[in-house]
């Protein structure tokens, strides 16, 4: 090799590495954030597949429906089987408005009814940290819905109805504790998603918010309002979430099993508490003074 | 004594033993009663595993060796309180555990199997213990979430 090329070397690495210190420049969000935040979200559950040694969020879990059968897809940052294309706005229109990049409606399966709720900066770090996962060519499995549910349109009339976009408008006189404990409950946890029952067209009763009844999959779900809660002592809430013991020594159902294992368990000390301190907050349902909690 | 009077004594004696088997033995609520005491026993010795399994309390091998053992007995034991005469009794099992026995008893063998995993790791192998004890807690929370009322 003659010595005149031999400055295109050093060139060549000279802008790899100012390419890569302006990336790094530019990208807004905090990874090792985002990776607590993932957990608080509890996005693991539904991008990853139900069997051992799952590549995780490489999408597969099933969620069984009165409308069919969704399947999360693969969310790494592969450039065709995941969303390696995506831009950060992408990220954020999908969470904050439940569209795809291509402007279709995403299915409310996915829970961006509560992930509206989340601030900007969350959603940089859950960016952030999505964007530094391996890639997985794992392929997405297309919805199995039953007609006419496969059909988007009718997503926009239900969001019409039901979906009400942006992070929630600060209530007055929380406590800075309570409003923690909601935003953990309502955003990123999206608790509600199976805890508040839901109407015939899949909407939310918002007037029963946390009242629990029977879940997607058909399976009952409890009550999390004061009332619901009112044989459970703080300590012992604290147990359940992070360790899934009981004070008789059972164990939580599979479901939200998982839900202990991968995100309340993972919390911290201070998020747990606002936690279970925004649920004690909560007003007791219209009708709760005359009916008892369900199986009781 | 001769072949008959031998016979007749022990047709008796099983007649006997079967009749008495009918009288309280059988009784619907007593049959739930007994099953609910060995699910409660279960809770008992499973709740330390759980605890140790999850870093609340610290690891104990001899406590997990023997809980193991107890819990690999317990598991055998509920099972035969489920029957049909119990359906309409006062009690958290769901219907389903009428309605589809072939999956109420798969979940039942999939406790079972857990057990015995857990019951054939040196409990001094703490990781492979507490793996273990994970998969029973998992046996435990999928089968209550399709066959136990909720809460």
């Amino acid at each position: 090799m003659g010595t005149h090329c031999g400055w295109m070397l050093p060139a060549g690495v000279f802008f790899l590495l100012l390419g890569a210190m302006l990336e790094s420049a530019w990208a807004q969000g905090d990874a090792k954030q985002g990776y607590y935040l993932v957990k608080a979200g509890g996005c693991l559950g539904c991008h990853t597949e139900e069997k051992k040694d799952a590549v995780p969020f490489a999408g597969g879990r099933a969620l069984k429906t009165p409308f069919g059968v969704f399947f999360g897809p693969n969310i790494t940052p592969h450039r065709q089987a995941g969303i390696g294309n995506w831009t950060e706005a992408d990220f954020f229109r999908a969470m904050r408005y439940g569209r795809r990049p291509d402007g279709a409606h995403y299915f409310p399966a996915f829970p961006y009814p509560s992930f509206t709720k989340i601030v900007d900066r969350d959603l940089s770090d859950l960016w952030a940290y999505l964007r530094s996962l391996p890639p997985n060519q794992r392929a997405n499995q297309p919805h199995d819905l039953r007609f006419p549910f496969g059909w988007r349109l009718p997503v926009a009339i239900w969001k019409l109805l039901f979906f009400t976009p942006g992070p929630r408008a600060d209530v007055p006189g929380l406590t800075p504790v309570v409003r923690r404990g909601a935003y953990l409950v309502q955003a990123l946890g999206h608790c509600g998603e199976c805890h508040t029952p839901r109407n015939f067209l899949g909407g939310p009763q918002r007037n029963r918010f946390l009242a629990g009844g029977k879940g997607p999959d058909g399976k009952d779900i409890p009550n999390l309002t004061p009332t619901g809660l009112k044989k459970w002592s703080d300590g012992e809430l604290k147990d359940f979430l992070l360790y899934g013991l009981t004070p008789d020594g059972d164990v939580p159902s599979e479901t939200m099993g998982e839900v202990i294992r991968n995100s309340t368990s993972q919390l911290t000390p201070g998020d747990l508490a606002a936690l279970i301190a925004y649920l004690r907050s909560l007003p007791p349902l219209p009708d709760e003074s005359r009916q008892p909690p369900p199986g009781s | 004594m001769n072949k008959k009077l031998l016979g007749v004594m022990v047709t008796l004696v099983g007649v006997t033993v079967y009749a008495g088997g009918a009288a309280a033995q059988d009784k619907p609520e007593v049959l739930v009663k007994q099953r609910q005491a060995v699910m409660t026993l279960q809770g008992k010795y499973f709740g330390p595993l759980q605890g140790m399994a999850q870093g609340k309390i610290p690891y104990n091998a001899e406590i997990v060796a023997r809980n193991a053992a107890y819990l690999n007995v317990l598991d055998r034991m509920p099972w035969d309180g489920f029957v049909p005469s119990t359906k309409d009794m006062k009690s958290r099992a769901l219907p389903a555990v009428f309605a589809d026995p072939a999956k109420f008893k798969k979940a039942q063998e999939q406790l079972q199997e857990a057990v015995v995993k857990l019951v054939e790791v040196k409990s001094g192998n703490e990781g492979a213990a507490k793996a273990a004890i994970t998969e029973v807690g998992k046996a435990c929370g999928s089968c209550h979430d399709n066959f136990r009322q909720k809460n």
